[in-house]
């Protein structure tokens, strides 16, 4: 693992930051504009939504929104860039969508879990992809649900434990694979280490595995694309990346594996503007900032003749310590390359600058 | 007695005294020349030559020059004059001693001082030499700095133009949607003349708000949502996943770490449950029901909750006689014990049960928190406060939530308290 000389290796410049009074648990870029939101939990019990934007080197706070119940996620994947509806999951198990300029009622409303939503995706929307516009949740109760906001009530697919099996705790979701109409795949990392891929033109399981430590997110590369990797970070410092274009009927999908840090890595992100390169932040404040290099061949035959995939290798670029708290969320911007806005668990959310991406 | 070197030669110019010195074979170095600014001293063994000269000289500047057999002396005179004679010649002995001694004082004084003006100078040096580095040093971090500061500054610039673009290309996109406004109020209007009052009201409410992207859209493109769903495919129909997860005893989530531990604790488990210490000869008689530890557990736990206590020790001692493995066996007559206030004896089990608690995983958390509560309270029946504490602050950093731990907790320090100031 080489890394870049000196001062050409990609910077990370802190841009901005705010002090919060109250837990953020997640941040996200309004698209197509430079307001960001962020989530959380006051001090009373109840939810937060803030609206700030960038002006300058300072954040300025345009909105704040309380709900009755604590909002743990949340994401603007599936809406359409006129309308640009937040759906969020809530300690509750609520799933709710809504309209940032009229945040009374939800326009979409459900008790989708039993337990805290802890994670939430949205596919379909903000002119990226084709197809349905879907979210997915992942829930304490061991449950994946997808979400079609124009059916009420009932999830368009249900991915739940066997009757009779304890349940896990479902961490992590993401989609994938939609890059037509049909296609579509959820991938739901849970804390005993399992990652399932579900099939959502087929309704059935695709493939799973085990990678020993809880995972604490899952992301695939690009959504809207015949899906290509994928990266798994879980508890004690590990991440993994799979090569998702080659699937072995029994290896499954050949990955590499980086151990960054010792604490818990809490998130990956991949820059929109580039798709092999992502960010991981980690329980210990810090942000580490990757390059993935393919190797010179794909995928190759086995002993058998059946086709499996060659995991190629990981460069960390840069990395950087902003905090002693865990950063728990992550989000690039989608319109300007590099520019990232970081929450973390010191209540502070931090607007950061990653310069000579274009130089990679 | 030394030889003394007497054919010296000398002549003088006013400002200098010239003197050669011719050594007879010896070989001289420049330790052996001694010179102060009235003596003058050549000294190699056994050869000695000395002179008390008739003025004092500059002992600094002069110099002497040995080569060729001879030594050749170049003494600057302090006073310029001519001197009568090399040396003093009447001089007594006493004052010959003096000035002998003088001289060596004074040479030594000299090299004093000159190595601590050597020393002083070599701190010069250093501390220049320092300072020289440290600024060095500094202009290279502040390079560095004002590299980054430029990057920082460079890419708020970038930042502000973005933003600014962005703000221009909505201010666009909205004069552009006024327009499209406007268009299709025209086209409405157009349409519905006949329900001019019911469809002329909203419309001119929208147009007389500012119409944000988001609102204008919605209310007006009444024609365009049908025309965008029948882009989209239809909701998925619902169905159902169902879902193995990789088996995991413990509640809590994997750690790799934690593995090795969480191991040996199962493993002990699945043992303690084997394991049969038999003593067969008394059991023959026992119904099948009455061999399986875990039955009479059962029978042990409800005539507790009936309240018959000893009924309940003795299903627990059964159980232990065919498997002592088991924690909870002794956890439960540790209870029974402290209902009957055999004191002693529910020490004794909340013992060794927390023994066979061990290794400490969440997984037994609950079981280590109730034998330290139960031996605990045997001890503050006992009257023995400080070790009953132990037992329930042990407990409270399990389950640092549990109120009543702490209730109870803070009741035996009043009474720890208490007993001290009495006494």
């Amino acid at each position: 693992m080489s890394a870049a000389p000196g001062l050409e290796r990609p910077q990370v410049v802190s841009h901005a930051q705010q002090a919060l009074n109250y837990t953020v648990f997640d941040c996200k870029w309004v698209p197509r504009s430079a307001r960001l939101l962020c989530l959380g939990s006051a001090a009373r019990g109840t939810g937060l939504v803030q609206l700030y934007e960038l002006r300058g080197a300072r954040l300025e706070l345009l909105r704040e929104i309380e709900k009755p119940k604590p909002i743990k996620c949340g994401t603007f994947g599936a809406t359409s860039l006129q309308q640009r509806y937040l759906a969020t999951g809530d300690f509750d198990g609520n799933l709710n969508i809504w309209n940032l300029e009229a945040p009374e009622i939800p326009v979409y409303s459900v008790k989708g879990h039993k337990e805290i939503i802890n994670s939430i995706d949205g596919v379909g929307g903000l002119g990226i992809g084709e197809g349905a516009p879907e979210i997915v949740t992942g829930s304490r109760d061991g449950t994946v649900k997808v979400w079609d906001p124009r059916q009420k009530d009932t999830p368009v697919a249900n991915m739940e434990p066997v009757q009779g099996e304890s349940k896990r705790d479902c961490w992590t979701v993401a989609f994938g694979n939609a890059y037509n109409q049909e296609e579509r795949v959820v991938c739901a990392g849970y804390d005993n280490g399992d990652i399932k891929l579900f099939d959502l033109k087929t309704m059935s399981l695709r493939w799973e595995t085990n990678i020993k430590n809880g995972v604490c997110s899952v992301e695939f590369d690009r959504k809207d694309i015949n899906m290509n990797k994928l990266v798994a970070t879980s508890l004690e410092g590990k991440f993994h990346v799979f090569d998702m274009r080659t699937q072995h009927p029994t290896k499954g999908f050949a990955s590499v594996s980086e151990k960054a840090q010792k604490s818990t890595i809490w998130q990956v992100r991949h820059l929109p503007q580039n798709r092999d390169i992502f960010m991981t932040s980690g329980g210990s404040g810090s942000l580490h900032l990757w390059k993935y290099e393919y190797p010179a061949q794909r995928s190759k035959k086995d002993s058998e003749g059946a086709e499996m995939g060659v995991a190629g290798s990981v460069n960390l670029l840069q990395n950087v310590t902003l905090s002693t708290q865990p950063i728990s969320s992550l989000d690039w911007s989608p319109d300007k390359k590099g520019l990232c806005v970081c929450g973390a668990f010191d209540q502070t959310v931090r607007v950061l600058i990653v310069t000579k991406l274009n130089k990679i | 007695m030394p030889l003394w070197l007497r054919e010296h030669r000398w002549h003088q110019t006013p400002a200098a005294v010239f003197l050669s010195l011719p050594l007879r074979g010896a070989r001289a170095t420049p330790d052996s020349i001694f010179c102060s600014e009235r003596y003058l001293k050549v000294s190699i063994p056994p050869f000695l030559f000395e002179a008390i000269l008739y003025a004092p000289i500059d002992d600094t500047n002069s110099t002497a020059k040995i080569g060729n057999g001879n030594i050749f002396f170049t003494l600057y005179k302090k006073e310029p004059g001519l001197w009568d004679s090399l040396t003093l010649e009447n001089a007594d002995k006493e004052k010959l001693q003096y000035l002998r001694e003088n001289a060596v004082l004074k040479a030594q004084q000299k090299a004093k001082e000159e190595t601590e003006a050597k020393k002083a100078t070599k701190e010069e040096h250093k501390k220049y030499a320092l300072e020289a580095t440290m600024k060095l040093e500094e202009a290279e971090r502040k390079r560095i700095e004002d590299l980054k500061e430029k990057e920082r500054q460079k890419v708020t610039e970038e930042l502000e133009l973005w933003k600014n673009q962005q703000n221009d290309a909505d201010k666009y996109k909205n004069i552009q949607k006024e327009g499209e406004l406007h268009q299709e109020i025209g086209q409405l209007k157009e349409r519905k003349s006949e329900k001019m009052t019911k469809t002329r009201i909203p419309n001119e409410g929208t147009s007389k708000t500012r119409p944000k992207p988001t609102k204008g859209h919605g209310s007006c493109s009444i024609f365009s949502p049908n025309v965008k769903e029948e882009q989209l495919p239809a909701p998925r129909s619902a169905a159902t996943i169902k879902v193995n997860f990789t088996p995991r005893v413990f509640p809590t989530a994997l750690r790799e770490s934690r593995v090795a531990e969480e191991e040996e604790w199962l493993h002990k488990q699945a043992e303690a449950r084997r394991t049969i210490s038999a003593d067969l000869s008394e059991l023959e008689d026992l119904k099948e029901d009455e061999k399986n530890p875990d039955w009479l557990k059962d029978k042990g736990n409800k005539m507790f909750a009936m309240g018959n206590y000893l009924a309940a020790v003795n299903a627990y001692n059964l159980a232990v006689r065919l498997n002592n493995k088991l924690p909870l066996l002794y956890l439960n007559r540790a209870a029974c014990h402290l209902k009957l206030r055999n004191l002693h004896k529910a020490i004794e089990d909340s013992s060794k049960a927390l023994e066979l608690l061990t290794p400490p995983v969440p997984d037994n958390e609950e079981a280590r928190v109730k034998a330290y509560v139960r031996r605990g309270t045997a001890f503050c029946q006992l009257e023995l406060y400080t070790e009953g504490l132990q037992d329930y602050e042990a407990a409270l950093k399990i389950d640092p939530k549990n109120k009543n731990i702490e209730k109870d907790a803070e009741k035996i320090r009043h009474l720890i308290q208490g007993t001290m100031q009495g006494s």
